[in-house]
């Protein structure tokens, strides 16, 4: 139960946050979201049943959420750098921000916990209405271009998913008698060989787009640019991973076979945009655009660890999802409290920061640190563990992705040397307050818990984790 | 075990406590307080070494876990701790010798506004070095092997106002991590094989094995490229040289004794696999033979007298890979000893020149320097005897060590460049000394202001000149204590150190001898200017490093820059075609353009019909 009252407090509290009085909207969203953290850890505490109620029995549609090993912590990573966005986010863009953030919150929360494959659906379209209005009113100029390509694009994939979603459920009533969309229902599908590959593609395509993975990823360069700094950790942070979620959660259990035949392809698919994601980081000269291309590049490496088919790279694709949530979204907070202090985000523009902001300076580099995979940091464990899956059947994938966590290290060290180091600038900027430190201690002490004791998410997302994407035994019993 | 945790967290606690609390030390605390924990490490190491002696001979293994580090796909990892007589060493030497240097810098960094910066970064390698060498698996190697590349990346960048030194900094950071990733790579395919990646178990394992199979090849040639990065070798080494921009002891400290031999403990401490890998064992000894050669023939030209010590540690690391290469792996670790006392001892004297001439590197600019700094030149003269192996001082033993085993175990060709490359030694060492402290001074005004260095800097400076003196009569001792380490497991048969033929001793010492009076001739007699000959020919190619960097360049960095190039119209590509379907949509959706008040009130509230919409069809359905 105790996962819809996370998202119950959030509904509620976005709506409460539409009345309160402007000045104060900031601190009853902070307070709210922080409600929902403490409920969080609560769950982790109790994880509990979730609720399984009939909504539309016409249509055999259930109110059924939940939490596993797989969405625990994604839940998580939703409520934790939800709060991080609401503490990072200026008073000022009043009380519709904060409404759309909680709102946005409880459409996640709604997303990762949906065991119901309609159900997943109605969360799928919520998430994107709060992203489309915070993308054209909170933006720089270009905000409403981005705003619309960010619906249309993702309105093109969920089109597609949701005629897969039908055509999955109606076929699973042919052998299995009344319709459903229980997602652990309908893993019993034997679907017909000529239709298979053109379900499996209308789900691919609405999760790579929401990812993004490339080619798809045409509406993002715009979306992380334009949008305020909270948006954009929230974007890459928890959006990006409800594609990759959707892998996991929906086509991992109902087409295994398929990813079996399509191994190869999909993991050259998924290597291309992470080798491409590093070439297009080095050559940007926008900060911020520096870190939207490093995150497309992480994307790609964790869809290669599911692609793997294999534990290990499964349950680094999932450690990875919730570690670069985390490192991302604090990369890109940083990146925001240096271009309101900076005016610019182009690179060139900086120099010796460091002299005058040193603590905004070292968070910066922890966190540039933690994403380029430092050992001892979490990037590190989720990439061991995805090359630890890769080599168990495709070794050259291996040495790709290892060229390009060479590539992470040249890229994040040129964004932190060229802003922070060199003679110092004639420009003078602020240092982080201590009304920022208090919240982004908390914040970089995370990434440091799960980069020294993994084993606190692994060991408690494993068994249910294989459970939940059908991974029990077979290619992937070993490693 | 709580030995080595204790151990590791002293300089932890250093290191966060400084950086917490810097504002509220007074000016000199940092410093003390760095010095006094590495103290007290280094007399806990002498603690767990002694507890180590008193186990049996063939039981002298302390380990234990922390914690699981991860689980779930298999046996689980643990932060797992593990001390040996060959750890040991490396413990003595990093928290000795790293006391010693912390001290030094106190008077060193005096000055320097980020001193408390400096002391917490210095703090925080020594803590990163003691988890990489106390490591019980090649993950919380792994973990150590990064972070004192970090450390490293801290302290080369520690005058981040100085461009070249932040460029220097990210070069060894990059090609740092071109290592990490080799050992990552190798040990996922040991766990793919083996299940495990700890020591003890490891090892027994391999032992078991048959060498020949490519995988064991594969295997030790990832976890060798990882060695090659972090101890500079052929063809990774040019970031060391760079490496010259931190402080004078962090390069005495982590660039000479401690981190760049970090490779040389990995090699070591994997003979085992070494022994199923034969080729990629014998490419360790070539490249280290090749890099020994190689480096020293840059020395001789170098006028920086930071960079001949660089090229000069490249160069003794390549004797110490050519003795795990030959199989000599107690002299190894005994060069690696030596070696971290006098090389530590000429940068630390070194430093007090800098120090004396405020700040100036260039021996174009020194000369005369004995009647200033008579103590200084003196441990000067120590460490230099000693790099050049001339009896007793203690590379002789060391360096006669190596040659020896390379010339008995029928490795012919390593042994005669590892013979020359000790005469060219000498003669670039010497030419260095004489150079800086002999002779005319060569510019009047930094040679007035010239002094000799406080005590706080020449004492450290004494010790290990001391060291440096009588090091090599460690030798038997160290036969010792590591000859039942290496007998553990097959593979390492001839580890023990052994003497050459008696030819080859007065071969490698004649041509020293001869080296020194060569160098006593031209730069002290016949007064030939410092940088002679490396305005052109061969004499300017050596000056400048063979152009490795302009390789590497062309190589790796103008490619990989091209590609990026390559690829923006690509991008552009796939950006412009998602703008023309948006637009498309855009004017599809021209009539529906009154809906789009842009009033988000107008929005909220659509969306809040639609939702109570849902709503009532669920509540009227139930």
């Amino acid at each position: 139960m105790l996962v819809v009252w996370l998202m119950v407090v959030a509904l509620a509290g976005s709506l409460v946050t539409l009345v309160v009085p402007r000045q104060s909207a900031k601190t009853v969203a902070a307070i709210l979201g922080g409600i929902v953290v403490a409920l969080y850890i609560g769950l982790l505490v109790h994880p509990g049943q979730g609720v399984n109620v009939a909504w539309i029995p016409a249509w055999g549609i259930r109110f059924h959420l939940g939490s596993d090993g797989l969405s625990l912590f994604l839940i998580g990573l939703t409520v934790v750098l939800t709060e991080v966005a609401i503490l990072a986010s200026k008073p000022e863009w009043g009380r519709v921000y904060f409404f759309w953030i909680l709102f946005l919150e409880f459409g996640s929360l709604g997303l990762f916990s949906a065991l119901d494959l309609f159900l997943f659906y109605i969360f799928w379209e919520v998430v994107l209405i709060p992203i489309f209005f915070l993308l054209t009113s909170w933006s720089g100029p270009k905000g409403r271009q981005a705003a619309m390509k960010w619906l249309i694009m993702n309105l093109f994939g969920s089109l597609f998913m949701l005629i897969g979603i039908v055509a999955v459920a109606v076929i699973h009533t042919q052998p299995f008698g009344p319709l459903t969309f229980e997602i652990s229902q309908l893993v019993h599908l034997h679907m017909d060989a000529r239709v298979t590959p053109w379900v499996f593609a209308a789900f691919f395509l609405a999760f790579a787009i929401k990812a993004p993975l490339w080619p798809f990823h045409g509406w993002m360069p715009d979306a992380y640019r334009e949008a305020p700094a909270p948006v954009t950790a929230l974007l890459s942070g928890v959006m990006s991973k409800a594609g990759v979620y959707g892998f996991l959660r929906i086509m991992l259990p109902l087409f295994f076979p398929e990813f079996v035949r399509y191994e190869t392809g999909l993991l050259i698919f998924a290597v291309i945009g992470l080798v491409y994601g590093a070439f297009m980081a080095l050559r940007q000269t926008d900060m911020k655009m520096v870190t939207a291309y490093a995150s497309l590049s992480h994307i790609g490496m964790i869809a290669l660890g599911i692609f793997t088919l294999t534990r290990v790279g499964i349950l680094g694709a999932t450690f990875q999802m919730v570690a670069h949530g985390l490192m991302v979204g604090g990369l890109f907070i940083i990146l925001g409290f240096l271009e309101q202090r900076t005016g610019t985000r182009d690179i060139s523009a900086m120099r010796g920061l460091n002299a005058s902001a040193p603590r905004l300076a070292a968070y910066f580099l922890f966190f540039a640190l933690a994403t380029l995979g430092l050992p001892g940091l979490p990037g590190f464990v989720g990439e061991y563990l995805i090359i630890q899956g890769l080599v168990v059947h495709h070794v050259v994938f291996a040495v790709i992705a290892i060229i390009v966590l060479v590539m992470a290290a040249w890229y994040m060290l040129r964004v932190f040397q060229g802003v922070m180091q060199g003679p110092e600038g004639t420009k003078q900027i602020a240092d982080l307050k201590a009304g920022q430190i208090w919240w982004i201690v908390p914040l970089a002490g995370l990434v440091l818990l799960l980069g020294v004791w993994p084993n606190g998410l692994t060991s408690h997302a494993v068994p249910s984790l294989y459970h939940a994407v059908h991974l029990l035994a077979g290619k992937g019993g070993s490693v | 075990m709580q030995l080595l945790s204790e151990i590791l967290l002293l300089p932890l606690i250093g290191a966060v406590s400084i950086t917490v609390f810097k504002g509220l030390m007074p000016k000199k605390l940092p410093g003390i307080w760095a010095s006094a924990l590495v103290g007290i490490s280094f007399l806990l190491s002498i603690a767990a070494d002694v507890h180590l002696a008193h186990l049996g001979v063939h039981h002298r293994v302390v380990t234990g876990n922390l914690w699981t580090w991860i689980s779930g796909f298999g046996p689980a990892i643990g932060a797992r701790l593990y001390l040996d007589p060959l750890a040991g060493v490396w413990l003595l030497v990093i928290t000795g010798v790293g006391m010693l240097i912390h001290i030094y810098s106190i008077g060193y960094m005096h000055d320097d506004p980020g001193k408390a910066r400096y002391f917490s970064y210095l703090n925080f390698f020594i803590f990163s070095m003691l988890l990489l060498v106390l490591a019980g698996n090649l993950i919380v190697l792994l973990i150590g092997w990064a972070l004192v590349g970090l450390a490293s990346y801290f302290l080369i960048g520690f005058w981040y106002h100085r461009p070249s030194a932040v460029r220097a900094a990210k070069k060894a950071f990059v090609m740092n991590t071109v290592g990490d990733v080799g050992i990552l790579l190798g040990l996922a395919l040991l766990y793919l094989h083996y299940h495990t990646v700890g020591y003890p178990h490891l090892f027994r394992i391999l032992s078991a094995a048959h060498p020949g199979s490519a995988f064991f090849e594969w295997t030790a040639f990832l976890l060798y490229v990882g060695a090659m990065a972090k101890s500079a070798q052929f063809p990774l080494h040019m970031w060391l040289a760079d490496a010259m921009e931190g402080p004078t002891p962090v390069s005495a400290l982590i660039h000479a004794a401690t981190m760049v031999t970090a490779g040389v403990y990995l090699m070591a401490r994997l003979y085992p696999l070494l022994r199923l890998a034969p080729n990629v064992h014998y490419l360790i000894g070539a490249i280290g033979a090749f890099t020994a050669i190689f480096a020293a023939s840059i020395a001789i030209f170098q006028r920086d007298i930071k960079k001949v010590l660089a090229y000069s540690t490249l160069s003794q690391l390549g004797y110490m890979f050519l003795a795990i290469g030959v199989g000599g792996y107690v002299a190894g670790v005994f060069h690696f000893m030596m070696h971290a006392f006098f090389k530590a001892l000429l940068f630390l004297a070194a430093g007090s020149v800098i120090h004396a001439l405020s700040g100036e590197q260039d021996i174009n600019k020194m000369g005369g320097l004995f009647k200033k700094m008579p103590w200084t030149m003196a441990a000067f003269l120590a460490g230099t005897l000693a790099i050049s192996g001339i009896p007793p001082f203690s590379g002789y033993f060391s360096k006669e060590a190596i040659l020896g085993q390379a010339f008995n175990s029928g490795h012919t060709l390593l042994w005669g460049v590892g013979v020359l490359t000790a005469g060219m030694t000498a003669f670039y060492m010497f030419r260095l000394f004489f150079i800086t402290f002999f002779g005319a001074p060569r510019d009047q005004t930094l040679y007035d202001h010239a002094h000799e260095a406080p005590l706080v800097m020449t004492v450290p400076v004494m010790i290990l000149g001391v060291l440096a003196v009588v090091g090599g009569f460690f030798g038997g001792w160290l036969n010792r204590w590591l000859a039942p380490t290496f007998a553990r497991y097959p593979g390492a048969s001839h580890a023990g150190l052994e003497s050459g033929p008696v030819f080859g001793t007065i071969l490698t010492v004649g041509l020293a001898v001869i080296a020194i009076l060569l160098a006593y001739w031209m730069y002290v007699k016949k007064r030939v200017a410092p940088n002679a000959g490396a305005a052109t020919g061969l004499g300017r190619q050596a000056y400048e490093a063979w152009n490795m960097d302009t390789v590497w360049a062309w190589l790796a960095v103008i490619p990989f820059k091209t590609i990026g190039n390559w690829l923006k119209p690509v991008e552009n590509g796939i950006l412009e075609f998602v703008n023309g379907v948006a637009s498309v949509v855009w004017l599809w959706a021209a009539d529906l353009r009154p809906l789009q008040t842009g009033y988000v009130r107008r929005y909220a509230l659509s969306i809040m019909v639609g939702l109570g919409a849902l709503l009532a069809f669920y509540l009227i359905r139930a």
